[in-house]
């Protein structure tokens, strides 16, 4: 066994690592923090750009459609590299629509949008939790009916991140209301400037906006519902593999974490350094090795898609492993910084720019989101280890 | 990265896998354990005659010529296969004098499986090489001093003896049968033979240099550590992950319950990430690329999570998993034995610490 890079990964990792020191500076990582991953500030932008201008927004495009070709442990590394340095990741048009039209949509329509997508013309907000359908998806309520060459949608979504920026959604929405829960749904563009579309902020606890959309009566071209009908559920739940590495990454808790680390090293309290006491050396260490730990749990999802594997326990090892770690790392991070640990980044004197407050008002959302922990947990049972589900 | 196992490394590791199978049965095991001996003369020939006692030890010398991560494969199938304690004693032995002495004149018959090496390092009031007491005399040809908790001390012929001295500990080996040498037997869990050990002016056949610093040799054993316990815990998981399918409470199996599955997971998660840590650690120590806190990450990370896990398997199995004719037990001990003998959490935590903070 060898853990370290081949030739070609150590390539592929020093030019990534290249570009963001050329890319990322500390006015993108704060934006970053202020606007949330899926943000899309000037700076953001600047550094889509860069992204696009080497052709690395197509990285999770399948290789016959132009992607970049590379192994998944080359990805996870890219994906290791842009979380750590505390850029944006990818948006989600890019790592999961785009792909997903590839995967299941016709000529036709990956010609439509595959290009537009690519130029930026268009971005998509991700339209699938409802009121009454969050970790049980299969049951959302939001309907489309075919009525001659449009469909008439109705219903709402909630949690609907970037709908507020974003040109278009991609929504799932019941199509085949007799049919069985989970094969009733269909995907569906559905145009943000259409009639009928509406947008509330919805202003969540880590300082970031989401969305609550509203469709009624939004008129929508038939060949807009992408795949087949009543397959929604599948595609909506089909994680790809770009998707499965970017879920468990441990590089924003590691950032926060070695800017914590950086602080303590230099904090005086009570006329003595800090890092000198015996319970903050402990708990720090600890956190260390257990970011350790996590960040190979990324690995692992890497070398079974490298394997032809359909990674589904590792990458929800991971993301269970990961989104709780951050937790620990944001709760011990406040703790160590005492009072000061309350600090807003807005505050002159916030140490660590505040960060650690800042991740512990987000963790939660990390365990619950992209599918509640609980869930990972099944799925680690039935998926890896062959536990019975009856 | 190349993580699978070469060819002859995976088929080392099935046959290791199919050899405790059907040689180190449960009532094997509780034999060994009664008899005190910890393993019987038949088995240790078998192993001998195997050629896993000198597997890792040098081609001139008549051994394998196998490198580092080779013998990890091994020791990781015999930690899952619960192999006897002795027997894997023998093999750090064997490696502990290799490492040190490479060119030493009796790794031939140690090779061979004629002779046995046990390693006399820990004292009762010292846990690191500074505060070792045993000393060599003047002449060099004799040495002085009391060893603790000796791994197959009264079995091996031959015991590896650590010398405290200022500068860095030396080595000698010396002969068990020598005049000088007494063996006070002890009872600890673990299902391993051990003894305290004195030595009063006994013969020295050998200073044993030409080999790795201490750190490095000490890194070494570690590392044949976590790749026993990777084993070990393995193992846990497995049964464990049986158990709850098969087992049935409230008229249904119990691996239907979630919050049971939920253990499971947590366990196989823990397994994941340990066995990365640990053989990252073993390849990179291996190919000398070691970073400066990986080891230090493996050691705390893969011993705390084969406790941990063998707890939960402990937990999940109840009463049935409770009962000494049990295989879980033996690794649970295994567990704490290794982690206090090899991998101690809070030392390796302060070692992390003073590279992040100092």
């Amino acid at each position: 066994m060898d853990y370290g890079l081949s030739p070609r990964e150590r390539a592929w990792r020093d030019e990534v690592q290249a570009f963001i020191a050329e890319h990322v500076d500390e006015r993108l990582v704060d934006e970053t923090r202020l606007r949330g991953n899926e943000g899309r500030g000037a700076e953001a932008q600047r550094f889509l750009g860069a992204l696009r201008q080497r052709g690395w927004d197509r990285i999770a495009f399948p290789e016959e459609y132009g992607g970049l070709g590379k192994t998944a442990i080359e990805q996870w590394l890219f994906i290791d590299e842009i979380e750590t340095a505390g850029a944006p990741m990818l948006p989600l048009t890019l790592t999961s629509v785009a792909p997903t039209i590839l995967r299941i949509g016709d000529e036709a329509q990956r010609r439509e949008w595959l290009p537009r997508i690519q130029a930026g013309e268009v971005d998509f907000a991700l339209g699938y939790s409802e009121s009454e359908a969050g970790t049980d998806l299969a049951s959302l309520r939001t309907r489309a009916e075919l009525d001659g060459d449009q469909w008439l949608v109705n219903g709402h979504k909630m949690w609907n991140t970037m709908a507020h920026m974003a040109t278009h959604n991609w929504l799932a929405v019941r199509t085949e209301p007799d049919a069985p829960k989970h094969k009733g749904v269909s995907m569906l563009i559905v145009p943000m400037d259409a009639p009928g579309v509406s947008v509330q902020p919805i202003h969540v606890w880590p300082g970031l906006r989401t969305n609550a959309v509203f469709f009624d009566n939004v008129r929508v071209p038939r060949a807009n519902l992408i795949g087949e009908r009543g397959l929604g559920f599948y595609y909506a739940a089909m994680a790809l593999n770009f998707e499965r590495l970017s879920i468990g990454s441990a590089g924003m808790a590691r950032r926060i974490f070695d800017a914590l680390v950086r602080e303590v090293r230099v904090r005086v309290v009570d006329g003595r350094p800090l890092r000198g006491d015996p319970w903050v050396r402990d708990r720090l260490a600890r956190l260390r090795v257990e970011l350790d730990a996590a960040r190979l749990l990324g690995l692992e999802v890497a070398i079974r898609l490298d394997r032809g594997e359909v990674p589904a326990a590792a990458s929800s090892m991971a993301k269970a492993c990961v989104s709780e770690l951050a937790q620990r790392v944001a709760d011990t991070g406040c703790e160590i910084l005492g009072l000061d640990g309350q600090l807003h980044a807005e505050e002159p004197s916030a140490l660590v720019k505040g960060r650690l407050q800042w991740l512990y008002r987000l963790a939660p959302m990390l365990a619950f989101g992209g599918g509640t922990n609980e869930v990972q947990r099944d799925i680690i049972g039935f998926m890896g280890h062959g536990l019975p589900r009856k | 990265m190349q993580l699978e196992p070469t060819l002859e490394q995976a088929e080392m590791r099935r046959a290791v896998r199919e050899f405790c199978s059907r040689e180190v049965t449960i009532e094997r095991l509780l034999d060994w354990e009664r008899s005190g001996v910890g393993v019987d003369e038949a088995t240790s020939r078998k192993v001998a005659g195997l050629g896993w006692l000198g597997l890792g030890l040098p081609a001139e010398a008549g051994g394998g010529g196998a490198s580092l991560a080779d013998v990890a494969h091994l020791i990781e199938e015999c930690g899952r296969g619960l192999l006897p304690r002795p027997l894997l004693a023998r093999m750090r032995g064997a490696l502990g004098l290799a490492w040190l002495a490479p060119r030493s004149p009796t790794l031939a018959a140690v090779a061979r499986g004629e002779r046995t090496v046990a390693l006399a390092l820990d004292e009762r009031d010292a846990r690191e090489p500074a505060g070792w007491r045993t000393r060599l005399a003047a002449d060099g040809c004799h040495v002085s001093g009391d060893k603790a908790f000796v791994p197959d001390a009264e079995a091996a012929d031959l015991h590896l003896v650590a010398i405290g001295a200022p500068e860095r500990p030396r080595f000698v080996l010396v002969d068990r049968r020598a005049p000088g040498v007494s063996c006070a037997a002890l009872h600890s869990f673990g299902n391993e033979p051990q003894a305290h050990v004195s030595y009063r002016e006994a013969a020295v056949l050998e200073v044993l240099e030409g080999g790795l610093d201490f750190d490095d040799w000490r890194r070494h054993q570690v590392a044949l550590a976590l790749a026993e316990m990777i084993g070990g815990m393995d193992a846990a998981l497995a049964a464990t992950v049986g158990w709850v399918k098969e087992r049935e409470q409230f008229g249904q199996k119990i691996a239907l319950f979630q919050a049971v599955r939920h253990q499971v997971a947590d366990m196989g998660t823990r397994f994941t990430s340990a066995r990365h840590l640990a053989w990252q650690a073993i390849s990179r120590l291996a190919s000398g690329s070691l970073g400066v806190t990986d080891f230090h990450s493996a050691a705390a990370w893969t011993g705390a999570s084969f406790k941990q896990i063998c707890w939960t398997a402990h937990h999940l199995h109840g009463g049935a998993g409770f009962v000494v004719e049990h295989p879980l037990r033996f690794h649970s001990e295994r567990a704490q034995s290794l982690c206090i003998r090899w991998t101690p959490e809070a030392p390796a935590l302060a070692r992390i610490a003073a590279t992040l903070l100092d």
